[in-house]
């Protein structure tokens, strides 16, 4: 069987159907023998065929066989093995794979897990495993050419990256990680639980959380260190679309948490769980519909799956909105319908509100060019939109952290703040000092900056003093102490950095930021398909020596097109980091001076060491046949310094094909090897254009000046607070790691 | 039944947000222009077209790169932006840029370009 990864799609569909229809048929006959184990039969066989189809493409690519049309397009035979795996998810045909992949084996622990909700929640998870298939059948990356090319396209140069490699695995497993919380909602309010979701739904929403979280981070990471622009965070439709699922189900982790502890907003949970899960499948749409294609620096293709996405969002959505709606009278009410306003409750759906709103606002961005669309011109929003809608929201929510985890769930004493407050005045404090010694009173970044530092001291106090009862009770404390130092980082590297652009010539020493920078030689290597420019840079800073070596590769791809790839050097400290990107590289060789000359009929134009006048046109080839053309000279009279001057007249050759200008070139006088030839000629406005070849006056002169000196446009710039930043985003995620281990099932 | 309080001033806060939210969004779209209606209104919008070869160069006392920018209709403008050339600028099969017109100095000063080449990938080719 040459395409075992094709069959095995199409069974793996049967195998979930049969799934599907046993569950199904639990669900109307109570328990009948065999059923059961005929729909998890089902279900393994489906994670068996979709992992066999998995290492058949894996095989392939290692295997260089491109007679995979997926193979062709995305590795090559020069590529390093690491890439080359990776290159399985690096079209849209193998992310879909590896999501249903990972979804396959997800399910295999979710049937484990789930107990006495297995049918129901089974059902609704393989319906959208069911989608991804029909995804996957409709535009399969087991597609086979009639014909293997001898070498595939390979991979972007800037995908080749550690960092590149393992975001997509990371953000497919919280994408559909997300499907289980719903399974589980749905069938809450299938089977009239309404509360028995929130315990085994819970841990797989933190899950979707640390592990989305970690893609949309990692990717921050890679996008620092490899696209030499200096950030980490551009607000493009593609991040966007990993964080919009990413807040509503940090809402929605929130809303879990209070409904497990105090029965509260059991309907508002079971929209949030929709709303995440329904995030997931639009942010998969818009990205991958080509909806967005004029709007981002990513260059989506529409592979025809639209329709099936826009339906797969509408039955998910119909099915949670008409079971919501059927329940919605027999949902009970919470315990107690009054909250206070001075209460860890309020924080909590403070916090939900203002996570909902952020989501709300960044989504309506990203989805501007859709919503412009159907009123005129499709038009995207700048990026200062996202800034400016979020910066209140991230105000808000830092001021929250800054009091709300002392509280108590219930009536709280003021007294009670009193305590453990001191720790959130004195952070804010810190950073206030930090920032003013600075000099830098912006009002934006102390607007971050003060509440930043507040919830940094408060949750610092709280994560030491709880991790010393019981480590995991720290969970929460530790997510927000890293949220508190995430922004602080943001401030500091977004509003604080210094940047400047110089050229440094190549030898001379030009200082920058303390840092004496010189450029030694550049060399050229060549490396994979391309040329890599290193620009080794010798930096000294008092005592310490170092050589940076950032870079530029030329790649030429298939047909002729060069690519340029800016390789930034960084040099990371605890309080800044040294981020040098080159920006534009001359080798300073000078241009020749243009050898064209424009002559219009009549005219002389001076050209040392020669006087070139045009008489006219010498038209020969009038009336001859077309195969050979015709042929028009341009009568020239040439005077050579103060000799007798010469009649000259070079030809050109037309509508024959290629007209080569050499082969009809007239010898001038006096010097060696000087030579005319006529190129182009303008009947309407009676001009020629002749090529001079020799040497004249000027090049003589640029012979005798001094050897080229190369020089490049550095763009050399200090990031403050990247440590804070990556320190805060590990801890934002380690803490859900401890927050699953705490609510695990047992 | 009494409207509690509460939901009353949680219903001012939300129309209130969304009223600034979706004022600052009307504020912050860039339509897609043509040269002669970018030219026309100094407000931030986006123009597409490909560059005029040759015409690419970075200004050595501005530090910024200018081009000239050529629309489907065979406008052309000249564009100044101040950041990195784009790693596939030399050979991109359409370029956007986002900005304003200054019609002062007769350029248009871009913020963001949007590069597109002919590549199928479908992830990121280029930062900001």
């Amino acid at each position: 069987m040459n395409n075992l990864g094709g069959l095995c799609m199409w069974l793996g569909l049967l195998a979930l159907i049969i799934s599907s229809l046993g569950y199904l048929f639990l669900l109307l006959k109570p328990d009948p023998v065999g059923i059961k184990t005929t729909a998890r039969l089902g279900f393994t066989a489906f994670t068996g065929c979709v992992t066999v189809a998995s290492i058949s493409l894996m095989l392939a690519i290692l295997g260089n066989d491109f007679v995979f049309s997926y193979v062709a397009r995305y590795s090559s035979r020069d590529l390093p093995l690491i890439y080359r795996i990776s290159s399985f998810w690096a079209g849209q045909e193998g992310s879909f794979l590896l999501w249903v992949f990972l979804g396959a084996w997800l399910g295999l622990f979710l049937i484990y897990q789930s107990g006495s909700q297995e049918p129901r929640v089974m059902l609704v998870y393989n319906l959208s495993n069911l989608f991804l298939m029909i995804l996957l059948i409709k535009q399969s990356p087991f597609h086979m050419l009639a014909v293997a090319p001898a070498d595939g396209n390979g991979m972007n140069m800037l995908l080749q990256d550690p960092w590149m490699a393992i975001h997509p695995p990371i953000v497919f497993l919280g994408y559909a990680a997300y499907a289980i919380p719903f399974a589980f909602a749905i069938n809450a309010l299938w089977s009239r639980d309404y509360d028995g979701w929130i315990k085994p739904g819970l841990p797989w929403a933190i899950f979707a959380y640390v592990t989305l979280g970690a893609g949309i981070i990692i990717g921050g990471f890679w996008s620092y260190k490899v696209l030499g622009w200096g950030g980490y965070w551009g607000w493009d439709p593609v991040e966007n679309a990993s964080l919009l699922p990413w807040l509503a189900g940090t809402a929605l982790v929130h809303g879990m948490i209070l409904q497990d502890t105090k029965k509260q907003l059991r309907k508002t949970n079971f929209f949030l769980v929709t709303f995440a899960f329904v995030l997931v499948i639009y942010c998969t749409f818009l990205t991958r519909s080509g909806i967005l294609a004029d709007f981002s620096v990513h260059s989506f293709t529409d592979l025809g799956i639209t329709g099936l996405l826009v339906l797969f969002m509408g039955v998910f959505i119909a099915l949670a909105v008409w079971l919501l709606a059927m329940r919605w009278k027999d949902l009970p009410a919470p315990a107690k319908t009054e909250i206070a306003y001075f209460s860890r409750e309020f924080g909590f759906i403070a916090a939900i509100a203002l996570l909902c709103m952020s989501c709300l606002v960044t989504g309506l961005g990203t989805s501007a060019p859709l919503i412009t669309r159907m009123m005129a011109k499709a038009s995207k929003v700048s990026t200062d939109f996202y800034v400016q809608t979020n910066l209140p929201l991230a105000v808000l929510i830092l001021l929250l952290l800054s009091f709300v985890p002392l509280m108590a769930f219930g009536r709280n004493q003021p007294s009670r703040l009193i305590k453990k407050l001191p720790w959130a005045v004195a952070g804010a404090v810190i950073a206030l000092a930090v920032t003013g010694w600075h000099g830098m009173f912006d009002t934006r970044s102390l607007l971050i900056a003060i509440p930043a530092g507040g919830a940094t001291g408060l949750n610092l106090a709280l994560a030491t003093g709880l991790a010393r009862r019981h480590f995991s009770l720290a969970s929460g404390a530790l997510v927000h102490l890293g949220v508190g130092l995430m922004f602080l980082g943001i401030v500091a590297s977004s509003m604080y950095d210094r940047s400047e652009k110089q050229r440094f010539f190549q030898g001379a020493t030009k200082p920058a930021f303390g840092y004496a920078i010189t450029l030694s030689a550049p060399q050229v290597v060549g490396h994979g398909k391309g040329e890599r420019l290193e620009l080794p840079l010798d930096i000294e800073k008092g005592k310490a020596r170092f050589l940076a070596r950032p870079d530029i590769y030329v790649e030429r791809k298939k047909g002729g097109q060069l690519q340029r790839f800016i390789h930034p050097y960084i040099k990371r400290g605890i309080f800044s980091d040294l981020y040098i990107s080159p920006v534009d590289y001359d080798s300073g060789r000078k241009k020749a001076p243009s050898n064209q000359i424009v002559i219009k009929k009549g005219q002389t134009i001076h050209r040392d060491p020669y006087a070139i006048t045009f008489n006219g046109f010498d038209i020969r080839g009038m009336g001859q046949n077309t195969l050979t053309g015709i042929s028009v000279g341009a009568r020239l009279t040439v005077a050579y310094k103060t000799e007798a001057s010469v009649d000259l007249t070079p030809v050109l050759n037309m509508g024959q094909g290629q007209t080569n200008a050499a082969d009809h070139r007239e010898k001038l006088p006096g010097q060696e090897a000087a030579f005319v030839s006529l190129v182009q000629i303008n009947a309407d406005e009676k001009t020629v254009t002749l090529v001079y070849e020799g040497s004249s006056v000027n090049t003589e002169k640029a012979q005798n000046a001094e050897k080229p000196k190369a020089s490049v446009i550095l763009d050399v710039s200090i990031k403050p607070g990247m440590t804070l930043l990556w320190v805060g985003t590990f801890l934002m995620l380690f803490g859900g790691v401890v927050g699953i281990i705490r609510r695990r099932p047992r | 039944m009494k409207i509690k309080k509460a939901h009353i001033t949680g219903g001012v806060v939300i129309v209130l947000a969304m009223g600034l939210a979706f004022n600052a969004f009307q504020s912050a779209l860039t339509p897609y222009v043509t040269v002669a209606e970018a030219m026309a209104h100094e407000r931030a919008v986006q123009v597409a077209g490909i560059t005029v070869k040759g015409s690419d160069q970075y200004d050595l006392d501005t530090n910024k790169l200018v081009f000239t920018l050529r629309e489907d209709g065979g406008a052309k403008m000249v564009v100044e932006y101040d950041g990195a050339r784009p790693g596939n600028f030399d050979d991109a099969t359409k370029i956007v840029a986002i900005g304003c017109y200054a019609k002062e100095k007769a350029v248009f000063e871009a913020s963001e370009l949007l590069v597109k080449c002919p590549t199928k990938y479908e992830g990121r080719v280029s930062g900001e």
